[in-house]
């Protein structure tokens, strides 16, 4: 379905936040993101999802405090909206669909397979 | 305690690609990463992870986009001053009308005329040697007008090239009619039909050179070098030697089967823009005209070129030349010829007799009053179209801003709103000027169009073959450019205008400024009819000139003349078919002769003296004809005193008719007198009536008649007016006589018309020139009267109602601008009376500045703008008032 469309990474960030709860702002998700599934994330790559998520619509932002270690500059804290919240159980749900589909048997062949390579 | 901060360059590139939005919040992100990182890896790490960092933040996502919520360029509020500017043209169609209309002529004019003066400015730059090349130039004072000829002496050119070491070459060229060059009948020698072309010239190899002429065929260093060698252009090649070389064959000239010339070279057509235009190059390797003509100094035939060495100081080498050449070939020559030193010396005194070196890229437009038989540019034409197309381009920028500035009223509430939202007065000026801008540019695309299409025309009036330079790099750029400047310059006070507007005022509706007539207005509207009428006063004089010319009495009959071209294949059988042309019912006479009176026929130039004065009293420069027995009954030229010549006489073969010119210069009653020149001593049997056989822009000159026989033309003159017949009638006989060469003919009337074919050439294009003037400045005229009907609408309305009549509201609505019209006469008619009588000043036989001129077109552009304001105020004037004064 086109209308909640996300992305591998951009579900992952949506995760984030959720997780985050209302501690979710740049530095907070790159750091949950990396420490969780042990990847590296750039900045630019997060700041690029995260833009685009609010143009979907997906995510709300409004303005923290500044701190010192931030030179001054303000927090962006992201929040899931009720939008969000649909695409992430549509995305949930189309794929746990599409788990549920896969025969059994296919498990079994692919644990061969496994072991036939080795 | 002091931060430590991240790598300061980098800082600065991401905040100057970030979008504005989200710079903050990323910023901090990036310093609190930093800072961390600083504090467990060290600076390094930290450095290298931010600059990463920075760099894969350059996407587009954080970029900061071209245009939206803050962008540092204004295109967006163009792009709504573009959106404005159009739906006010659309809003007002007959303004924008008048304004991007006349505007577009204008453009056209000045676009046509600029090509034009490029066309003039680029004669002769293209021989390669043009900056060191130069004519020159004979120049005597007499009567204190100064006379310039280009014929010298033949051995000048050798004599210059010998003398003086600054000189590195030197060539020389006659076109001289009286040695068979111009016109000749011409054929290849196995083929018996004669052609008759033009363009023969005596050329000189050193010439060829000089010029690098290009050749097609031939060696171009030994074109010319073998006698009777003769070179031709490209397209005489392709007319007589279709497709195949013709180095090696020959040409017969006049029929002279004992005389062919071997063809040694084609060469390119002379480019259009050259001042020599000839097709037909003879060698003059052992050639002589008589004996040792090639070294003798009393004559001059030879227009003469010569090449100068690089950085030659022109000035002082004339100088020199002159003094060296007068002094040691010409008094000499003189002194051989039997005048005393003292004469000769008195002679270059009073005269100021020297030479000058004109270099060849000027000849064309700097050659007025030289005598070269070529035709030339003027350079005084060139500024003047210029001035003119100038005007008309003026004249259309002053419409637009008078409709600028008069329609300001309905933009003031814009203006206001505008400020009031927040426009500086920058931004108001900026709207107006991009407005003007796109009016320009929208202009300048129809004005190209108009150009496209009247090109054909302006080719023909002006004798030119101009196209329009698509090709060329610089030229679509360069309207570009022209057109954003005319637009600018054309915006300026509008805009500077209409920005000045208070808000609270416009917005209160106090503001109809517009409406008043102001002094700025009027005396634009003053400068425009002034220019309109001084061209309609031009035009009237330059065509009455015309007239003058083509209706003055010029001393013998020019109508119902036939010249049959090319007699002089048919030698002694001319006279055969002179008796039987004459035999004919239609015909009155015929005269066999080449001394026809209207300029570009042959010439004989030649001193004469009294009878035994030869070597005591000055020549009198005069003109030497040979003419048959019936030469002035077939012209009409009259007799004064004496008789004709009777053939029959055997003494009249050395007797002369004179003009009375010549009469008066060489003083005395001279009938019966003998007079003296170079071919003999002659007794006077006749004086004629002065008649024009030069120009009316010279004087007449004394002129000596004498008999010989045997010329290229014969004058047939017609008792009828039925032409056709007479033609035909003319067109058998000749066949008879010669069946291998058509015959061909035109008339004298139309050959002394052509003499002033330029004069007819300015009258059409002051025509032009006068009518889109007036067109233009009608438009603006009609447009400012809609207006002021349209503003002062209310005032009509009340007026009509309290009983005003149709007759005064007309007056009360066209005075204002007829007062401005009057205004302009009286500034144009002295302007106008001086220009022409500066034109005028080129004649010698010229017609009255009469005040008749001035009055017709004053009240015709008095008539031209009274029908031009009629339109609209008798619209106002017979108006219902309700429909004025019903929405109160």
């Amino acid at each position: 379905m086109k209308r909640y469309q996300l992305g591998e990474f951009e579900e992952v960030v949506m995760l984030t936040v959720g997780i985050l709860h209302s501690e979710a702002y740049g530095v907070s998700i790159k750091k949950e993101i990396e420490k969780r599934l042990s990847r590296n994330v750039s900045v630019g790559a997060l700041q690029t999802a995260l833009r685009r998520l609010e143009d979907k619509e997906y995510l709300r932002s409004h303005e923290g405090a500044a701190t010192e270690e931030r030179a001054g500059r303000p927090k962006k804290y992201f929040q899931i909206t009720a939008l969000g919240k649909r695409a992430m159980e549509y995305s949930k749900s189309t794929r746990d669909e599409l788990w549920s589909a896969i025969p059994k048997l296919a498990w079994g062949l692919k644990i061969i397979g496994l072991e036939g390579n080795l | 305690m002091k931060r430590t901060l991240p790598p300061h360059l980098l800082l600065r590139f991401f905040r100057w690609f970030c979008h504005p939005k989200l710079l903050k919040y990323i910023e901090g992100d990036l310093m609190e990463l930093y800072s961390e990182r600083l504090k467990e890896k060290g600076k390094r790490t930290a450095d290298l992870r931010f600059i990463f960092d920075v760099l894969l933040l350059f996407r587009p996502s954080i970029i900061k986009p071209t245009e939206g919520y803050k962008n540092l360029n204004s295109y967006g509020m163009l792009k709504n001053y573009l959106k404005i500017s159009w739906r006010n043209l659309l809003k007002q169609k007959m303004y924008s009308f008048v304004k991007i209309g006349g505007f577009a002529v204008g453009v056209a004019a000045c676009l046509l005329i600029a090509l034009f003066i490029k066309d003039e400015l680029s004669y002769d730059q293209h021989y390669a040697n043009h900056k060191k090349l130069f004519r020159v130039l004979g120049v005597i004072s007499e009567d204190g007008a100064s006379k310039k000829g280009v014929a010298f002496p033949a051995p000048m050119a050798s004599a210059l090239k010998e003398d003086f070491p600054e000189i590195v070459e030197t060539g020389r060229y006659n076109n001289s009619e009286l040695f068979g060059a111009g016109s000749s009948e011409v054929r290849v020698a196995d083929k018996p039909d004669n052609a008759y072309d033009e363009g023969f010239v005596y050329f000189d190899q050193s010439l060829v050179n000089m010029l690098q002429l290009k050749f097609i065929y031939g060696n171009p260093e030994k074109a010319l070098s073998e006698p009777n060698a003769i070179v031709i252009t490209k397209r005489k090649s392709d007319k007589y030697f279709p497709g195949e070389n013709p180095v090696g064959k020959l040409l017969v000239i006049n029929d002279q089967a004992d005389r062919t010339y071997t063809i040694g070279g084609v060469i390119e057509d002379f480019k259009p823009t050259s001042h020599l235009q000839f097709d037909f190059l003879i060698g003059m390797v052992g050639l002589e005209f008589w004996k040792d003509e090639q070294q003798y100094w009393g004559a001059s035939n030879y227009a003469t070129y010569v090449l100068v060495e690089e950085g030659t100081d022109i000035p002082s080498f004339e100088a020199k030349l002159s003094n060296q050449i007068l002094e040691n070939y010409f008094l000499p020559m003189m002194l051989e010829e039997g005048q005393s030193e003292a004469d000769a010396r008195k002679f270059f005194k009073d005269t100021n007799a020297h030479m000058e070196m004109q270099p060849i890229d000027q000849v064309h437009l700097y050659s007025f009053g030289v005598d070269d038989s070529l035709v030339h540019g003027d350079i005084r034409i060139v500024w003047l179209f210029g001035g003119i197309a100038l005007f008309i381009l003026l004249i259309a920028a002053i419409n637009f801003i008078n409709l600028s500035t008069a329609k300001s009223a309905n933009r003031a509430k814009e203006v206001g709103l505008r400020k009031v939202s927040g426009s500086f007065r920058i931004n108001i000026i900026n709207q107006f000027l991009s407005e003007s801008v796109m009016f320009s540019l929208i202009s300048f695309v129809l004005g190209l169009m108009i150009a496209l299409l009247t090109l054909p025309y302006f080719n023909m009036i002006s004798g030119k073959s101009i196209v329009i330079p698509w090709t060329y790099w610089w030229f679509t750029p360069s309207l570009l450019v022209l057109s954003v400047f005319v637009g600018i310059i054309a915006g300026i006070y509008p805009s500077f205008y209409l920005s000045s507007f208070m808000p609270i005022q416009v917005l209160k509706g106090n503001l109809t400024q517009g409406a008043k007539s102001s002094p700025l207005r009027s005396t634009l509207v003053i400068f425009q009819f002034t220019m309109s009428i001084i061209l309609i006063i031009s035009t009237m004089v330059i065509y009455r000139q015309m007239n003058f010319i083509l209706n003055t009495k010029i001393g013998f009959e020019k109508d119902q003349v036939v010249l049959l071209q090319g007699t002089n294949t048919l030698k002694s059988q001319v006279v055969t078919l002179a008796e039987e042309l004459r035999s004919l019912p239609g015909v009155v006479n015929v005269s066999n002769g080449d001394y026809i009176p209207v300029r570009g026929s042959k010439r004989n130039g030649n001193s004469f003296w009294n009878e035994g004065k030869v070597n005591i009293d000055p020549g009198v420069q005069s003109q030497f004809w040979r003419i048959d027995p019936f030469y002035l009954n077939t012209l009409g030229i009259k007799l004064v005193e004496g008789r004709d010549f009777n053939s029959d006489l055997a003494s009249d073969s050395s007797a002369i008719i004179i003009n009375e010119r010549m009469a008066k210069e060489l003083g005395g009653d001279l009938l019966g007198k003998r007079i003296t020149n170079y071919a003999g001593l002659w007794t006077v049997i006749g004086i004629v009536e002065d008649f024009h056989f030069e120009s009316l822009r010279e004087n007449i000159i004394p002129l000596g008649l004498v008999l010989g026989q045997e010329a290229s033309v014969l004058a047939v003159k017609l008792n009828t007016e039925n032409m056709s017949d007479n033609i035909s009638a003319i067109g058998h006989v000749w066949e008879k006589f010669a069946p291998h060469q058509p015959m061909r003919y035109n008339f004298l009337d139309d050959r002394y018309a052509a003499m002033y074919d330029d004069v007819q050439r300015m009258g059409k294009i002051f025509t032009s020139f006068s009518v889109l003037a007036i067109v233009v400045a009608c438009l603006g005229l009609f447009a400012l009267s809609a207006f002021t009907v349209e503003q002062r609408g209310k005032e009509i309305s009340v007026r009509l109602i309290l009983g005003a009549s149709v007759n005064s509201v007309f007056q009360l609505l066209t005075w204002n601008f007829v007062k401005l019209v009057v205004i302009a006469f009286a500034i144009a008619t002295p302007i106008g009376w001086y220009l022409m009588t500066k034109w005028l000043q080129d004649y010698v036989y010229k017609t009255e500045l009469g005040w008749d001129i001035f009055a017709v077109a004053g009240s015709m552009a008095i008539l031209i703008a009274l029908i031009t304001i009629s339109y609209q105020s008798l619209k106002a004037a017979w108006m219902k008032p309700i429909t004025n004064l019903r929405s109160e």
